[in-house]
Protein backbone atom coordinates (compact mmCIF):
# COMPACT_ATOMS: atom_id res chain seq x y z
CA UNK A 1 0.00 0.00 0.00
CA UNK A 2 1.34 3.35 -1.15
CA UNK A 3 -1.37 5.53 1.14
CA UNK A 4 0.63 7.60 3.90
CA UNK A 5 -2.18 7.30 6.46
CA UNK A 6 -0.14 8.58 8.94
CA UNK A 7 0.30 11.58 7.23
CA UNK A 8 -3.84 12.57 8.06
CA UNK A 9 -6.13 12.57 5.30
CA UNK A 10 -5.95 14.84 2.09
CA UNK A 11 -9.76 14.58 1.56
CA UNK A 12 -11.90 14.48 4.48
CA UNK A 13 -15.99 14.28 3.95
CA UNK A 14 -17.57 14.88 7.15
CA UNK A 15 -21.68 13.92 7.62
CA UNK A 16 -22.39 15.36 3.76
CA UNK A 17 -25.90 15.46 2.83
CA UNK A 18 -27.15 16.51 -0.39
CA UNK A 19 -30.89 16.36 -2.25
CA UNK A 20 -32.03 17.60 -5.11
CA UNK A 21 -35.83 16.82 -5.62
CA UNK A 22 -34.95 13.53 -3.63
CA UNK A 23 -32.01 12.71 -0.84
CA UNK A 24 -28.72 12.04 -2.85
CA UNK A 25 -26.08 11.82 -0.42
CA UNK A 26 -27.26 11.20 3.02
CA UNK A 27 -24.66 11.82 5.65
CA UNK A 28 -21.41 10.10 3.88
CA UNK A 29 -18.50 10.61 5.55
CA UNK A 30 -14.82 9.36 4.31
CA UNK A 31 -11.19 9.82 5.15
CA UNK A 32 -9.07 9.50 1.69
CA UNK A 33 -5.50 9.64 2.71
CA UNK A 34 -2.18 11.24 1.05
CA UNK A 35 -0.95 9.44 -1.84
CA UNK A 36 -3.46 7.13 -2.38
CA UNK A 37 -5.66 5.76 -4.98
CA UNK A 38 -9.29 5.92 -3.76
CA UNK A 39 -11.86 3.52 -5.88
CA UNK A 40 -15.11 4.59 -5.24
CA UNK A 41 -17.82 2.03 -6.31
CA UNK A 42 -21.20 1.46 -6.31
CA UNK A 43 -24.37 0.76 -8.78
CA UNK A 44 -26.04 3.81 -10.70
CA UNK A 45 -27.66 6.66 -9.42
CA UNK A 46 -25.92 5.93 -5.70
CA UNK A 47 -24.54 9.89 -5.65
CA UNK A 48 -20.91 8.68 -6.57
CA UNK A 49 -20.59 11.40 -9.40
CA UNK A 50 -22.33 13.82 -6.80
CA UNK A 51 -20.21 13.27 -4.19
CA UNK A 52 -16.73 13.43 -6.59
CA UNK A 53 -18.61 16.98 -7.60
CA UNK A 54 -19.08 17.88 -4.59
CA UNK A 55 -15.06 17.30 -3.44
CA UNK A 56 -14.35 18.93 -6.22
CA UNK A 57 -16.31 22.28 -5.12
CA UNK A 58 -18.57 21.75 -8.36
CA UNK A 59 -21.97 21.39 -5.85
CA UNK A 60 -22.36 22.42 -2.54
CA UNK A 61 -23.54 20.12 0.14
CA UNK A 62 -26.79 21.01 2.28
CA UNK A 63 -25.10 19.99 5.28
CA UNK A 64 -21.61 18.86 6.45
CA UNK A 65 -18.24 19.50 5.47
CA UNK A 66 -15.47 18.67 3.01
CA UNK A 67 -11.84 19.41 3.83
CA UNK A 68 -9.46 19.14 0.31
CA UNK A 69 -5.84 19.57 0.76
CA UNK A 70 -5.85 21.29 3.94
CA UNK A 71 -8.75 23.90 2.98
CA UNK A 72 -12.77 23.23 3.92
CA UNK A 73 -13.97 23.83 0.83
CA UNK A 74 -17.69 24.03 2.34
CA UNK A 75 -16.30 27.29 4.09
CA UNK A 76 -14.64 29.00 1.34
CA UNK A 77 -16.73 31.70 -0.70
CA UNK A 78 -16.12 31.45 -5.06
CA UNK A 79 -13.28 33.33 -5.48
CA UNK A 80 -11.52 31.50 -2.83
CA UNK A 81 -12.99 27.89 -4.45
CA UNK A 82 -11.62 29.21 -7.88
CA UNK A 83 -7.96 29.37 -5.89
CA UNK A 84 -8.00 25.79 -4.55
CA UNK A 85 -9.07 24.41 -7.63
CA UNK A 86 -5.85 25.08 -8.93
CA UNK A 87 -5.10 22.50 -6.43
CA UNK A 88 -7.31 19.84 -8.08
CA UNK A 89 -7.52 17.80 -11.54
CA UNK A 90 -10.23 16.64 -13.04
CA UNK A 91 -11.65 13.93 -15.66
CA UNK A 92 -15.19 13.88 -16.90
CA UNK A 93 -17.28 10.89 -17.17
CA UNK A 94 -18.22 12.62 -20.51
CA UNK A 95 -14.63 13.54 -21.36
CA UNK A 96 -15.70 17.38 -21.35
CA UNK A 97 -12.74 18.40 -24.00
CA UNK A 98 -13.35 21.59 -25.55
CA UNK A 99 -13.98 22.43 -29.27
CA UNK A 100 -9.96 23.32 -29.76
CA UNK A 101 -7.87 21.13 -30.86
CA UNK A 102 -6.25 18.13 -28.24
CA UNK A 103 -2.88 20.53 -27.88
CA UNK A 104 -5.18 23.49 -26.92
CA UNK A 105 -7.26 21.53 -24.67
CA UNK A 106 -4.33 20.32 -22.53
CA UNK A 107 -2.52 23.27 -22.55
CA UNK A 108 -5.83 24.91 -21.86
CA UNK A 109 -5.19 24.60 -17.77
CA UNK A 110 -1.66 26.35 -18.12
CA UNK A 111 -2.36 28.91 -20.65
CA UNK A 112 -5.34 30.26 -17.99
CA UNK A 113 -3.64 29.37 -15.02
CA UNK A 114 -0.38 29.81 -14.67
CA UNK A 115 2.13 32.63 -16.57
CA UNK A 116 4.53 30.26 -18.64
CA UNK A 117 5.99 30.80 -21.56
CA UNK A 118 4.69 29.33 -25.11
CA UNK A 119 7.16 27.29 -25.83
CA UNK A 120 7.27 25.43 -22.16
CA UNK A 121 3.49 24.99 -22.42
CA UNK A 122 4.25 23.49 -25.92
CA UNK A 123 6.94 21.34 -24.22
CA UNK A 124 4.64 20.02 -21.43
CA UNK A 125 2.23 19.13 -23.77
CA UNK A 126 4.08 17.13 -26.24
CA UNK A 127 5.24 15.35 -22.82
CA UNK A 128 1.75 14.56 -21.40
CA UNK A 129 1.12 13.42 -25.38
CA UNK A 130 3.83 10.84 -24.92
CA UNK A 131 3.03 9.66 -21.84
CA UNK A 132 -0.84 8.87 -22.55
CA UNK A 133 0.75 7.08 -25.95
CA UNK A 134 -1.15 9.57 -28.10
CA UNK A 135 2.16 11.30 -29.22
CA UNK A 136 2.29 14.24 -32.12
CA UNK A 137 -1.72 14.81 -32.18
CA UNK A 138 -1.72 18.42 -30.93
CA UNK A 139 -3.43 19.96 -34.09
CA UNK A 140 -6.28 16.77 -33.93
CA UNK A 141 -9.61 17.86 -33.08
CA UNK A 142 -11.48 15.78 -30.25
CA UNK A 143 -14.03 14.87 -32.47
CA UNK A 144 -12.23 12.65 -34.90
CA UNK A 145 -10.29 10.74 -31.63
CA UNK A 146 -12.16 7.74 -30.88
CA UNK A 147 -13.76 7.05 -27.16
CA UNK A 148 -10.49 5.65 -25.86
CA UNK A 149 -8.38 8.36 -26.69
CA UNK A 150 -10.66 10.91 -26.23
CA UNK A 151 -10.27 10.07 -22.43
CA UNK A 152 -6.55 9.48 -22.79
CA UNK A 153 -6.73 13.21 -23.63
CA UNK A 154 -8.89 14.18 -20.72
CA UNK A 155 -6.08 12.46 -18.53
CA UNK A 156 -3.49 14.15 -19.89
CA UNK A 157 -5.27 17.65 -19.13
CA UNK A 158 -6.35 16.70 -15.77
CA UNK A 159 -2.52 15.88 -14.54
CA UNK A 160 -0.68 18.78 -16.87
CA UNK A 161 -0.80 21.27 -14.18
CA UNK A 162 0.49 18.43 -11.80
CA UNK A 163 -2.23 18.90 -9.26
CA UNK A 164 -1.91 17.43 -6.11
CA UNK A 165 -5.35 15.93 -5.93
CA UNK A 166 -6.88 14.16 -9.14
CA UNK A 167 -10.14 12.97 -9.51
CA UNK A 168 -11.81 10.70 -12.47
CA UNK A 169 -15.39 9.98 -13.20
CA UNK A 170 -15.78 7.24 -14.94
CA UNK A 171 -12.82 6.76 -16.52
CA UNK A 172 -13.55 3.61 -18.60
CA UNK A 173 -17.22 4.16 -19.18
CA UNK A 174 -18.11 2.97 -22.70
CA UNK A 175 -14.86 1.90 -23.19
CA UNK A 176 -13.33 -2.15 -24.39
CA UNK A 177 -11.84 -4.34 -21.57
CA UNK A 178 -8.49 -3.75 -23.09
CA UNK A 179 -8.63 0.21 -23.29
CA UNK A 180 -10.51 0.15 -19.81
CA UNK A 181 -7.13 -1.84 -18.33
CA UNK A 182 -4.97 0.39 -20.28
CA UNK A 183 -6.94 3.31 -18.77
CA UNK A 184 -6.74 2.30 -15.13
CA UNK A 185 -2.85 1.31 -15.93
CA UNK A 186 -2.14 4.74 -17.14
CA UNK A 187 -4.10 6.25 -13.92
CA UNK A 188 -2.39 4.19 -11.92
CA UNK A 189 1.18 4.95 -13.93
CA UNK A 190 0.60 9.19 -13.57
CA UNK A 191 -0.39 8.70 -9.46
CA UNK A 192 2.96 7.08 -8.81
CA UNK A 193 5.19 9.33 -11.06
CA UNK A 194 3.25 12.79 -9.51
CA UNK A 195 2.69 10.83 -6.50
CA UNK A 196 -0.95 12.65 -5.92
CA UNK A 197 -3.93 11.57 -4.25
CA UNK A 198 -6.64 9.91 -6.66
CA UNK A 199 -10.19 9.57 -6.53
CA UNK A 200 -11.46 6.77 -9.12
CA UNK A 201 -15.33 6.42 -9.38
CA UNK A 202 -15.97 3.35 -11.64
CA UNK A 203 -18.91 0.96 -11.91
CA UNK A 204 -16.35 -1.25 -13.74
CA UNK A 205 -14.92 -3.20 -10.02
CA UNK A 206 -12.98 -5.53 -12.09
CA UNK A 207 -10.78 -3.15 -13.64
CA UNK A 208 -10.98 -0.27 -11.31
CA UNK A 209 -9.63 -2.43 -8.21
CA UNK A 210 -6.34 -3.53 -10.21
CA UNK A 211 -5.38 -0.45 -8.82
CA UNK A 212 -6.77 0.87 -5.70
CA UNK A 213 -5.44 1.31 -2.62
CA UNK A 214 -8.61 1.39 -0.83
CA UNK A 215 -12.56 1.10 -2.16
CA UNK A 216 -15.44 2.69 -1.16
CA UNK A 217 -18.91 1.79 -1.84
CA UNK A 218 -21.74 4.09 -2.37
CA UNK A 219 -25.22 2.88 -2.19
CA UNK A 220 -28.23 4.90 -2.53
CA UNK A 221 -26.38 7.55 -1.00
CA UNK A 222 -24.95 6.17 1.56
CA UNK A 223 -20.99 4.68 2.43
CA UNK A 224 -21.93 1.35 3.08
CA UNK A 225 -18.29 0.06 2.62
CA UNK A 226 -14.58 1.91 3.13
CA UNK A 227 -11.56 -0.42 3.37
CA UNK A 228 -8.73 -2.26 1.92
CA UNK A 229 -9.19 -3.97 -1.80
CA UNK A 230 -9.44 -7.27 0.01
CA UNK A 231 -11.53 -6.53 2.38
CA UNK A 232 -13.78 -5.23 -0.28
CA UNK A 233 -13.52 -8.82 -1.42
CA UNK A 234 -13.93 -10.76 1.44
CA UNK A 235 -16.92 -8.58 2.77
CA UNK A 236 -19.65 -10.12 4.39
CA UNK A 237 -22.04 -6.87 3.90
CA UNK A 238 -24.52 -8.73 0.97
CA UNK A 239 -24.62 -5.35 -1.22
CA UNK A 240 -20.95 -4.92 -1.43
CA UNK A 241 -20.18 -8.93 -1.56
CA UNK A 242 -23.05 -8.85 -4.19
CA UNK A 243 -21.70 -6.10 -6.34
CA UNK A 244 -17.63 -6.67 -5.61
CA UNK A 245 -18.42 -10.21 -6.84
CA UNK A 246 -20.94 -9.15 -9.87
CA UNK A 247 -23.65 -11.82 -8.14
CA UNK A 248 -27.17 -11.75 -9.87
CA UNK A 249 -28.88 -12.65 -6.09
CA UNK A 250 -28.91 -9.95 -3.54
CA UNK A 251 -30.36 -5.93 -2.33
CA UNK A 252 -29.11 -4.39 -5.40
CA UNK B 1 -56.91 17.81 -8.39
CA UNK B 2 -60.09 18.74 -9.69
CA UNK B 3 -60.69 20.02 -13.59
CA UNK B 4 -61.69 22.89 -11.97
CA UNK B 5 -58.34 23.64 -10.51
CA UNK B 6 -56.51 22.40 -13.41
CA UNK B 7 -56.52 25.63 -15.40
CA UNK B 8 -55.52 27.93 -12.27
CA UNK B 9 -52.86 25.95 -11.42
CA UNK B 10 -51.50 25.34 -14.93
CA UNK B 11 -51.53 29.25 -15.24
CA UNK B 12 -50.25 29.93 -11.85
CA UNK B 13 -47.10 27.36 -12.71
CA UNK B 14 -46.75 28.95 -16.03
CA UNK B 15 -46.26 32.68 -14.41
CA UNK B 16 -44.12 31.19 -12.10
CA UNK B 17 -41.78 29.14 -14.78
CA UNK B 18 -42.04 33.31 -16.23
CA UNK B 19 -41.27 34.95 -12.97
CA UNK B 20 -38.24 32.40 -12.60
CA UNK B 21 -36.64 32.82 -16.32
CA UNK B 22 -37.08 36.48 -15.41
CA UNK B 23 -35.23 36.37 -12.32
CA UNK B 24 -32.56 34.22 -13.32
CA UNK B 25 -32.04 36.40 -16.84
CA UNK B 26 -32.03 39.64 -13.88
CA UNK B 27 -29.65 37.70 -12.02
CA UNK B 28 -27.00 37.18 -14.96
CA UNK B 29 -27.38 40.23 -16.15
CA UNK B 30 -26.09 41.56 -12.59
CA UNK B 31 -23.26 39.19 -12.80
CA UNK B 32 -22.29 40.17 -16.36
CA UNK B 33 -21.83 43.83 -14.97
CA UNK B 34 -20.12 42.86 -12.05
CA UNK B 35 -17.23 41.78 -14.30
CA UNK B 36 -17.26 44.53 -15.83
CA UNK B 37 -17.03 47.10 -13.49
CA UNK B 38 -13.84 46.85 -13.95
CA UNK B 39 -13.85 45.09 -17.24
CA UNK B 40 -12.78 41.26 -16.99
CA UNK B 41 -13.20 40.32 -20.72
CA UNK B 42 -11.45 37.33 -22.06
CA UNK B 43 -10.52 38.79 -25.14
CA UNK B 44 -9.63 35.52 -27.79
CA UNK B 45 -13.23 34.49 -26.97
CA UNK B 46 -14.59 38.17 -27.87
CA UNK B 47 -12.68 38.77 -30.80
CA UNK B 48 -13.48 34.87 -31.77
CA UNK B 49 -17.47 35.68 -31.04
CA UNK B 50 -17.50 39.03 -32.70
CA UNK B 51 -16.52 37.10 -36.16
CA UNK B 52 -18.82 34.30 -35.44
CA UNK B 53 -21.58 36.43 -34.70
CA UNK B 54 -21.14 39.10 -36.60
CA UNK B 55 -18.96 38.76 -39.77
CA UNK B 56 -20.45 35.35 -40.53
CA UNK B 57 -24.35 36.85 -40.39
CA UNK B 58 -23.51 39.51 -42.54
CA UNK B 59 -24.47 38.05 -45.78
CA UNK B 60 -27.61 36.36 -44.21
CA UNK B 61 -28.83 40.14 -43.15
CA UNK B 62 -27.63 41.93 -46.20
CA UNK B 63 -29.77 39.77 -48.39
CA UNK B 64 -32.67 40.02 -45.78
CA UNK B 65 -32.31 43.67 -45.60
CA UNK B 66 -31.91 44.64 -49.27
CA UNK B 67 -34.47 42.68 -50.11
CA UNK B 68 -37.31 44.12 -47.43
CA UNK B 69 -36.38 47.44 -49.09
CA UNK B 70 -37.14 46.30 -52.44
CA UNK B 71 -40.63 45.29 -50.83
CA UNK B 72 -40.84 48.25 -49.08
CA UNK B 73 -41.11 50.37 -52.52
CA UNK B 74 -43.10 47.40 -54.46
CA UNK B 75 -46.16 47.82 -51.46
CA UNK B 76 -45.97 51.59 -52.10
CA UNK B 77 -45.69 52.26 -55.37
CA UNK B 78 -49.30 51.14 -56.64
CA UNK B 79 -50.18 53.54 -53.62
CA UNK B 80 -48.42 56.52 -54.12
CA UNK B 81 -48.74 56.50 -58.35
CA UNK B 82 -52.81 56.38 -57.13
CA UNK B 83 -51.85 59.78 -55.72
CA UNK B 84 -49.49 61.27 -57.97
CA UNK B 85 -47.43 60.98 -54.64
CA UNK B 86 -43.87 59.55 -55.94
CA UNK B 87 -41.62 61.60 -54.15
CA UNK B 88 -42.88 60.50 -50.88
CA UNK B 89 -41.59 56.98 -51.70
CA UNK B 90 -38.08 57.30 -50.37
CA UNK B 91 -39.26 58.84 -47.30
CA UNK B 92 -41.52 56.16 -46.63
CA UNK B 93 -39.20 53.43 -47.10
CA UNK B 94 -36.78 54.95 -45.08
CA UNK B 95 -38.32 55.97 -42.29
CA UNK B 96 -40.24 52.40 -41.57
CA UNK B 97 -36.92 51.28 -42.84
CA UNK B 98 -34.60 53.22 -40.16
CA UNK B 99 -37.32 52.88 -37.45
CA UNK B 100 -39.30 49.79 -37.87
CA UNK B 101 -38.70 47.20 -40.33
CA UNK B 102 -34.92 47.08 -40.45
CA UNK B 103 -34.28 46.51 -36.63
CA UNK B 104 -37.04 44.21 -35.91
CA UNK B 105 -36.66 41.92 -39.18
CA UNK B 106 -32.92 41.82 -38.44
CA UNK B 107 -33.34 40.78 -34.68
CA UNK B 108 -35.68 38.12 -35.78
CA UNK B 109 -33.02 36.91 -38.02
CA UNK B 110 -30.06 37.41 -35.97
CA UNK B 111 -32.26 35.83 -32.73
CA UNK B 112 -32.91 32.79 -35.03
CA UNK B 113 -29.19 32.44 -36.64
CA UNK B 114 -26.99 33.97 -33.71
CA UNK B 115 -29.27 33.52 -30.78
CA UNK B 116 -30.41 29.99 -31.80
CA UNK B 117 -27.10 28.84 -32.55
CA UNK B 118 -25.54 30.45 -28.72
CA UNK B 119 -27.83 28.61 -26.85
CA UNK B 120 -27.37 24.72 -28.66
CA UNK B 121 -23.64 25.54 -28.07
CA UNK B 122 -23.81 26.85 -24.31
CA UNK B 123 -26.49 23.74 -23.93
CA UNK B 124 -24.17 21.20 -25.35
CA UNK B 125 -21.38 22.58 -23.06
CA UNK B 126 -24.14 21.49 -20.00
CA UNK B 127 -24.44 18.62 -20.88
CA UNK B 128 -21.44 17.49 -21.72
CA UNK B 129 -19.97 18.67 -18.40
CA UNK B 130 -17.58 21.31 -20.50
CA UNK B 131 -18.99 23.98 -18.19
CA UNK B 132 -18.32 21.86 -15.15
CA UNK B 133 -15.03 21.04 -16.63
CA UNK B 134 -14.38 24.72 -16.63
CA UNK B 135 -14.88 25.35 -13.27
CA UNK B 136 -13.05 22.81 -12.78
CA UNK B 137 -9.79 24.45 -14.32
CA UNK B 138 -10.56 26.97 -12.00
CA UNK B 139 -12.37 29.36 -14.90
CA UNK B 140 -15.44 31.41 -14.45
CA UNK B 141 -17.96 30.44 -17.22
CA UNK B 142 -19.24 33.72 -16.90
CA UNK B 143 -16.04 35.91 -17.30
CA UNK B 144 -15.20 32.91 -20.31
CA UNK B 145 -18.10 32.21 -21.92
CA UNK B 146 -20.95 34.47 -21.02
CA UNK B 147 -19.94 37.99 -21.10
CA UNK B 148 -17.43 38.20 -24.51
CA UNK B 149 -20.95 36.58 -25.94
CA UNK B 150 -22.84 39.17 -24.72
CA UNK B 151 -20.96 42.18 -25.62
CA UNK B 152 -20.49 40.29 -29.15
CA UNK B 153 -24.28 40.18 -29.66
CA UNK B 154 -25.27 43.83 -28.70
CA UNK B 155 -22.27 45.24 -30.73
CA UNK B 156 -22.51 43.11 -33.93
CA UNK B 157 -26.68 43.25 -33.78
CA UNK B 158 -26.33 47.07 -33.55
CA UNK B 159 -23.81 47.35 -36.74
CA UNK B 160 -25.74 45.08 -38.27
CA UNK B 161 -28.79 47.13 -38.28
CA UNK B 162 -26.72 49.94 -39.55
CA UNK B 163 -25.44 48.12 -42.24
CA UNK B 164 -28.67 46.48 -43.03
CA UNK B 165 -30.13 50.03 -42.74
CA UNK B 166 -28.27 51.14 -45.62
CA UNK B 167 -28.65 47.65 -47.67
CA UNK B 168 -32.94 47.97 -47.55
CA UNK B 169 -32.31 51.78 -48.66
CA UNK B 170 -29.81 50.48 -51.71
CA UNK B 171 -32.85 47.74 -52.53
CA UNK B 172 -35.41 50.79 -51.86
CA UNK B 173 -33.34 52.66 -54.74
CA UNK B 174 -33.08 49.99 -57.18
CA UNK B 175 -36.61 49.31 -56.81
CA UNK B 176 -38.37 52.61 -56.96
CA UNK B 177 -35.69 53.17 -60.32
CA UNK B 178 -37.20 50.02 -61.82
CA UNK B 179 -41.07 50.48 -60.61
CA UNK B 180 -41.52 54.30 -60.25
CA UNK B 181 -38.36 55.28 -63.10
CA UNK B 182 -36.89 57.56 -60.06
CA UNK B 183 -33.47 58.79 -60.05
CA UNK B 184 -31.83 57.91 -57.03
CA UNK B 185 -30.55 61.23 -56.22
CA UNK B 186 -33.86 62.24 -56.52
CA UNK B 187 -35.02 59.41 -54.67
CA UNK B 188 -32.38 60.13 -51.64
CA UNK B 189 -33.21 63.83 -51.65
CA UNK B 190 -36.72 63.35 -50.88
CA UNK B 191 -36.27 61.78 -48.01
CA UNK B 192 -33.32 63.70 -46.66
CA UNK B 193 -36.34 66.89 -46.92
CA UNK B 194 -38.63 64.86 -44.33
CA UNK B 195 -36.19 62.84 -42.27
CA UNK B 196 -34.18 63.73 -39.29
CA UNK B 197 -31.20 61.78 -37.95
CA UNK B 198 -33.76 60.46 -34.73
CA UNK B 199 -35.61 58.48 -37.41
CA UNK B 200 -32.46 56.69 -37.98
CA UNK B 201 -30.95 56.80 -34.07
CA UNK B 202 -34.38 55.42 -32.92
CA UNK B 203 -33.61 52.24 -34.80
CA UNK B 204 -29.83 52.02 -33.87
CA UNK B 205 -30.97 52.18 -30.03
CA UNK B 206 -33.62 49.86 -30.55
CA UNK B 207 -31.22 47.49 -32.01
CA UNK B 208 -28.89 47.75 -29.04
CA UNK B 209 -31.76 46.85 -26.50
CA UNK B 210 -32.52 43.60 -29.09
CA UNK B 211 -29.42 42.80 -28.81
CA UNK B 212 -29.39 42.86 -25.01
CA UNK B 213 -32.24 41.45 -24.64
CA UNK B 214 -31.49 38.27 -27.32
CA UNK B 215 -27.55 37.78 -25.69
CA UNK B 216 -28.76 37.47 -22.30
CA UNK B 217 -32.03 35.25 -23.09
CA UNK B 218 -29.68 32.92 -25.09
CA UNK B 219 -27.11 32.62 -22.40
CA UNK B 220 -29.60 31.63 -19.84
CA UNK B 221 -31.34 29.40 -20.97
CA UNK B 222 -28.23 27.93 -22.39
CA UNK B 223 -26.92 27.38 -19.76
CA UNK B 224 -30.04 26.47 -17.69
CA UNK B 225 -30.12 23.03 -19.93
CA UNK B 226 -30.73 20.31 -18.21
CA UNK B 227 -31.73 16.81 -19.51
CA UNK B 228 -29.08 15.61 -22.19
CA UNK B 229 -29.35 16.32 -25.76
CA UNK B 230 -33.75 16.75 -25.69
CA UNK B 231 -32.96 19.06 -23.22
CA UNK B 232 -30.54 21.18 -25.85
CA UNK B 233 -33.32 21.33 -28.16
CA UNK B 234 -35.92 22.56 -25.21
CA UNK B 235 -33.58 25.34 -23.86
CA UNK B 236 -33.15 26.71 -27.77
CA UNK B 237 -37.08 26.53 -28.38
CA UNK B 238 -37.32 28.40 -25.03
CA UNK B 239 -35.19 31.14 -25.63
CA UNK B 240 -36.03 31.38 -29.34
CA UNK B 241 -39.66 32.15 -28.19
CA UNK B 242 -38.64 34.17 -25.62
CA UNK B 243 -36.06 36.36 -27.43
CA UNK B 244 -38.87 36.89 -30.00
CA UNK B 245 -41.47 37.97 -27.64
CA UNK B 246 -38.73 39.92 -25.87
CA UNK B 247 -38.48 41.47 -28.86
CA UNK B 248 -42.05 42.63 -29.80
CA UNK B 249 -42.23 43.45 -26.13
CA UNK B 250 -39.63 45.63 -26.08
CA UNK B 251 -40.28 47.58 -29.86
CA UNK B 252 -43.93 47.99 -28.59
CA UNK B 253 -42.44 49.75 -25.07
CA UNK B 254 -39.77 51.26 -27.11
CA UNK B 255 -42.15 52.65 -30.17
CA UNK B 256 -44.64 54.97 -27.45
CA UNK B 257 -40.67 56.24 -25.31
CA UNK B 258 -38.55 56.89 -28.34
CA UNK B 259 -41.95 58.50 -30.12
Amino acid sequence: MRCRERVGPVIRVEDVHLRFKAPVLKGVSLHIPEGCIYVLIGPGAAGKSVLLKCIAGLLRPQRGRIWVAGEEITALDDLQMMQLRKKIGMLFQNYALFDLSVGENIAFPLRRLFDLPQNEIEERVAERLERVALPGIQNRIPASLSGGQKKRVGVARATIAKAPVVLYDEPTAGLDPVTSQKIYNLIRDEQRAQKSTVVVISSDVAGALTIADRVGMLHRGELIFDGTVDEARTSKHPAVDQFVHGKTEGPL
Amino acid sequence: MSTALALPAKIGASLLQIAEQAGGIAIMAGQILRRLLPPKIDRIEFFRNMYRMGVQSTAIVAATAFFTGCIMVIQAAPIVQNFNANHYVGWSAMFTTFREIGPLLIALMFNGRVGANNTAELGTMVVTEQIDALRALAIDPVTYLVVPRVLSMIITMTALVILGDALAILGAIVMANVMLDMHPVGFVNHALEMLVLWDFLVGVIKAFFYGSMISLSSCYFGLATRGGAPGVGRAVNASVVASASGVFIADYISSFVLG
